[in-house]
């Protein structure tokens, strides 16, 4: 390699606009709508080449609970998948997660590799996702780590809140028991507050993560709402998910709310035996909340919806409920955009005997009023860190503002990021990816593909609506693998690296051209073959969305490889152009002639 | 920008370096219908320099045209007509006086009436292969396709044509600095082009098309030479053999020098 090129100042200022605007190495949508970065687009395709043990590998690389998010991952990604921007009919990602670990998830690829062991202990708040995922973090960085949770099981809100009929609990146990192999200790049935208190904690532990979640519910403050049969989401999913029933009797229910929450207590009311389930929310159909499939199953389930009717009041006769009274919202914000509901047309009553409140969820004190809460019993906490004004504790999951399971994921690992460097004494901010430890805007821009057309999504398979509506088990049974092949082959594979796919030679150079182009940026140095295998035919400019000029570098470079070489090319082969050009201007092959008869 | 014929100006024909090392008759044939066309007309031959330029030679690169400006200018050339897609593009870069492809001039001076439809009962069907460096002069693209219809040719469009057209892989002198790529991007070009059987307008086209596995013709082939059907042979790749192609040029030169007089 010649050293002593000096490169033009067009050259590197060329170079220059392929570093900042090459989208070769942009990341596809999906990735980048997950918190925790998961590469969606390399395990879709995997099951789509049947490539089962590879997937589940990728996915494990992010995702310590692959079966139960392909379940009951609300799935950011596919929001923005491609084909569900363009046709609304987005690749069911989660769902071929699910299929991926059912085919090949097994204990004996799990990582279970630790660091040595560091001396250090971190207590952690909580056996939910968050607390699990720093617990995970902690553990293979060395440090020793303790679960506290006041429930006798694992898992939080996906045991308590999430029904069983969507996340069977053998699956949650099962991917669980990667923490056990890791060596987390777990007390369970322990109560921060009560059978230790949180200073004591604090003191014990060289870290404390608090991440016990949201599990206090909220009642409106409506007329009737102190009378019997009126009952918040967490507490009735709660009773509901540890004993498949609900003490109080319940015939008729009103759930209020337009969440999967809502559609959860729902579906839920169903299984315990209610004859009559409705639902009622201030948002329309078109803008509830819920996921399209808790949504389209509620209704097969025959949950009558009164989505756009709020609730006025709860009528009842001798301190029970009988029934509900409810309203047409005609809007929800006012001009100044705040919330305050207006109503129009009649009012009608419902009669129910059960009021489910699922609008919204608090999370309760453990610090006994040592960190300062904030809107809806979220603690104050650096949203960078996640650090508190205590330096050793810091907050994940529901308890930091997470809401949905992969939030809180995500959550947990960021705090365990932040009280790994605070148990090595380093910054908790210097040289810190925090663009990859929550979701990010890819700047990826490219065109749909050539010829792509609008595929239908394909759905998992449900058990029939009145037989899975009676009992537990789970209601969806997943894809066969004929549907997963099939419906992870919509995926667009969404990446840009079209010159990549014109140009031959700068494969031979790397991944895209800001990988080719990096060293000539950085470190003012390119191959001199780099530059002299170009054809100078510009296809690649021609589809590169941002029309970035790497034709410009190669042939324009060659000056420069010129003067540094005493005026000649670097290339050997181009030694017969010298002979080319000797015989091209030599009189025996030149001449100029003058016509002259027609003058 | 349509082409103005001024026939009080004196016009200039080079035929390039790849066309004479390939056709001296193609070359000779052109040129004394030009001479027959124009009333004042002078001819050239050199290379424009451009290869010095292609591997960076800057400075030997003007020393070079401007060797052949002189030419021009010795011979009192007003505008030039150029039968290479490069010496077009080197032209208009580095040379004061106005020049014009062959491809589109010939559409305005018209073909020799004798040819027209010369081909209407051949069987074979090219697909046309347009050279990259020029791929954004449209009226070019348009040229060529007429000279084709006018001769009576079936023709059909490969999806990669015109402004989207690929590389042969003989461009930035690839060839002679990394022969395996060169090679790729010659088979890759066949590969997206529609039949096996393609005309070109560019000579080192045509030997790059011939390489990649398909039979080519230069467009002058079918101008100048006999009607060509689907089961006729491709001429040989001259350009392969460095002695032959010298032959020929020299024999380029003669021709022009004969056709003027």
């Amino acid at each position: 390699m010649l050293s002593n090129v000096v490169f033009s100042e067009g050259v590197i200022k060329n170079a220059q606009k392929i570093i900042d605007d090459c989208m070769g190495y942009e990341d596809a949508f999906c990735q980048s709508r997950c918190p925790m970065g998961t590469d969606v687009k390399k395990y879709v395709n995997l099951i789509g080449e049947k490539k089962y043990d590879e997937a589940i590998k990728v996915i494990r690389e992010k995702l310590f609970l692959p079966n139960t998010l392909g379940r009951i991952c609300a799935h950011p990604c596919e929001k923005d998948c491609r084909r569900g921007v363009e046709f609304n009919q987005p690749v069911a990602i989660a769902a071929l997660k699910r299929f991926a670990a059912e085919q090949a998830d097994n204990e004996s690829i799990w990582d279970t590799t630790t660091e040595s062991p560091t001396g250090k202990k971190v207590a952690i708040i909580g056996a939910g996702p968050a607390g699990a995922q720093a617990a995970i973090d902690l553990r293979k960085k060395g440090h020793a780590v303790t679960i506290f949770d006041k429930l006798n099981v694992v898992g939080g809100m996906m045991r308590v809140g999430i029904p069983e009929y969507r996340l069977p609990r053998d699956i949650i146990d099962r991917e669980y028991n990667y923490l056990n192999k890791l060596g987390v200790e777990m007390k369970l049935g322990v109560e921060i507050g009560k059978e230790i208190s949180f200073n004591e904690l604090c003191e014990k532990y060289d870290g404390v993560i608090i991440a016990h979640g949201a599990h206090k519910g909220n009642i409106i403050p409506m007329a009737g709402h102190k009378a019997e049969g009126v009952y918040p989401a967490t507490e009735y999913l709660k009773e509901i998910s540890l004993t498949q029933k609900f003490s109080r009797a319940v015939k008729r229910v009103m759930v209020i709310g337009g969440g999967d929450v809502a559609m959860d207590c729902a579906r839920s009311s169903w299984r315990i035996g209610a004859k009559e389930v409705y639902q009622c929310s201030l948002e329309d159909m078109a803008k509830l909340p819920a996921s399209q499939e808790e949504i389209h199953e509620s209704v097969e389930e025959g949950v009558v919806f009164n989505a756009g009717w709020g609730p006025l009041e709860i009528i009842e006769e001798d301190g029970k409920v009988t029934g509900i009274k409810i309203q047409k919202v005609k809007s929800i914000l006012d001009k100044e955009g705040k919330f305050n509901p207006q109503y129009e047309g009649e009012a009608k009553v419902i009669e129910v005997d059960t009021v489910i409140m699922a609008t919204g969820q608090l999370v309760e004190d453990v610090t006994g009023g040592v960190l300062p809460q904030t809107r809806g019993g979220r603690y104050e906490v650096d949203k960078e860190t996640l650090s508190t004004k205590l330096d050793n504790v810091f907050v994940a999951g529901d308890a930091a503002g997470g809401f949905i399971v992969v939030e809180a994921m995500a959550l947990g690992r960021k705090a365990a990021n932040s009280i790994d460097r605070y148990l090595k004494g380093q910054d908790l901010r210097a040289d810190r990816d925090f663009k990859n430890e929550w979701t990010y805007e890819t700047k990826l821009n490219v065109p749909l593909p050539e010829g792509t057309e609008d595929l239908q999504r394909l759905h998992t398979n449900m058990r029939p609506a009145e037989e899975r509506k009676k009992d537990f088990a789970q209601s969806d049974l997943g894809f066969t693998e004929e549907q997963a092949v099939k419906e992870a082959s919509r995926c667009l594979v969404c990446e840009c690296k079209l010159c990549m796919k014109e140009c031959i030679m700068m494969n031979d150079f790397g991944i895209c051209p800001k990988d080719i182009i990096t060293g000539l940026v950085e470190e003012g140095k390119m191959e001199a073959m780099l530059a002299y295998s170009c054809n100078a035919c510009d296809n690649c400019t021609i589809v590169c969305p941002h029309e970035l000029p790497m034709k410009n570098i190669f042939i324009g470079s060659r000056k420069d490889f010129v003067k540094a070489n005493k005026g000649e090319s670097p290339i050997k082969g181009h030694g017969a152009i010298k002979i080319h050009q000797i015989l091209g201007f030599s009189k025996l092959f030149t001449t100029k002639i003058r016509g002259g008869k027609k003058k | 920008m349509t082409i103005k014929i001024d026939k009080s100006k004196r016009y200039g024909f080079m035929p390039g370096c790849s066309l004479p090392s390939y056709s001296p008759e193609a070359v000779t044939k052109t040129t004394a219908y030009l001479n027959e066309v124009f009333p004042n007309f002078s001819a050239v031959q050199k290379c424009c320099g451009k290869p010095t330029k292609a591997v960076g030679q800057y400075d030997l690169f003007k020393e070079r045209f401007a060797d052949l400006q002189k030419d021009m200018d010795d011979v009192d050339i007003d505008e030039m007509i150029v039968a290479c897609q490069s010496c077009k593009l080197t032209f208009d870069e580095a040379s004061p006086t106005p020049t014009h492809s062959l491809w589109e001039l010939l559409p305005i001076i018209g073909l020799p009436k004798e040819l027209k439809g010369k081909a209407k009962d051949s069987d074979i069907v090219f697909t046309i292969h347009d050279s990259c460096s020029t791929r954004h002069l449209t009226a070019l693209h348009d040229g060529v396709r007429w000279i084709l219809q006018e001769l009576g040719y079936k023709v059909v469009e490969s999806e990669y044509s015109r402004e989207k057209t690929r590389c042969c892989g003989f461009g930035g002198m690839v060839v002679p600095a990394n022969p395996p790529v060169a090679e790729k991007v010659m088979k890759r070009r066949v590969e997206t082009l529609e039949t096996d059987k393609i005309v070109v307008y560019c000579s080192a086209c045509r030997s790059s098309i011939l390489k990649g596995g398909a039979k080519a013709w230069h467009l002058l082939d079918l101008v100048w030479g006999p009607v060509v059907y689907a089961k006729d042979a491709p001429p040989e790749d001259v350009l392969s053999s460095p002695v032959k192609a010298w032959i020929n040029r020299y024999k380029a030169k003669k021709g022009i020098e004969k056709a003027i007089k």
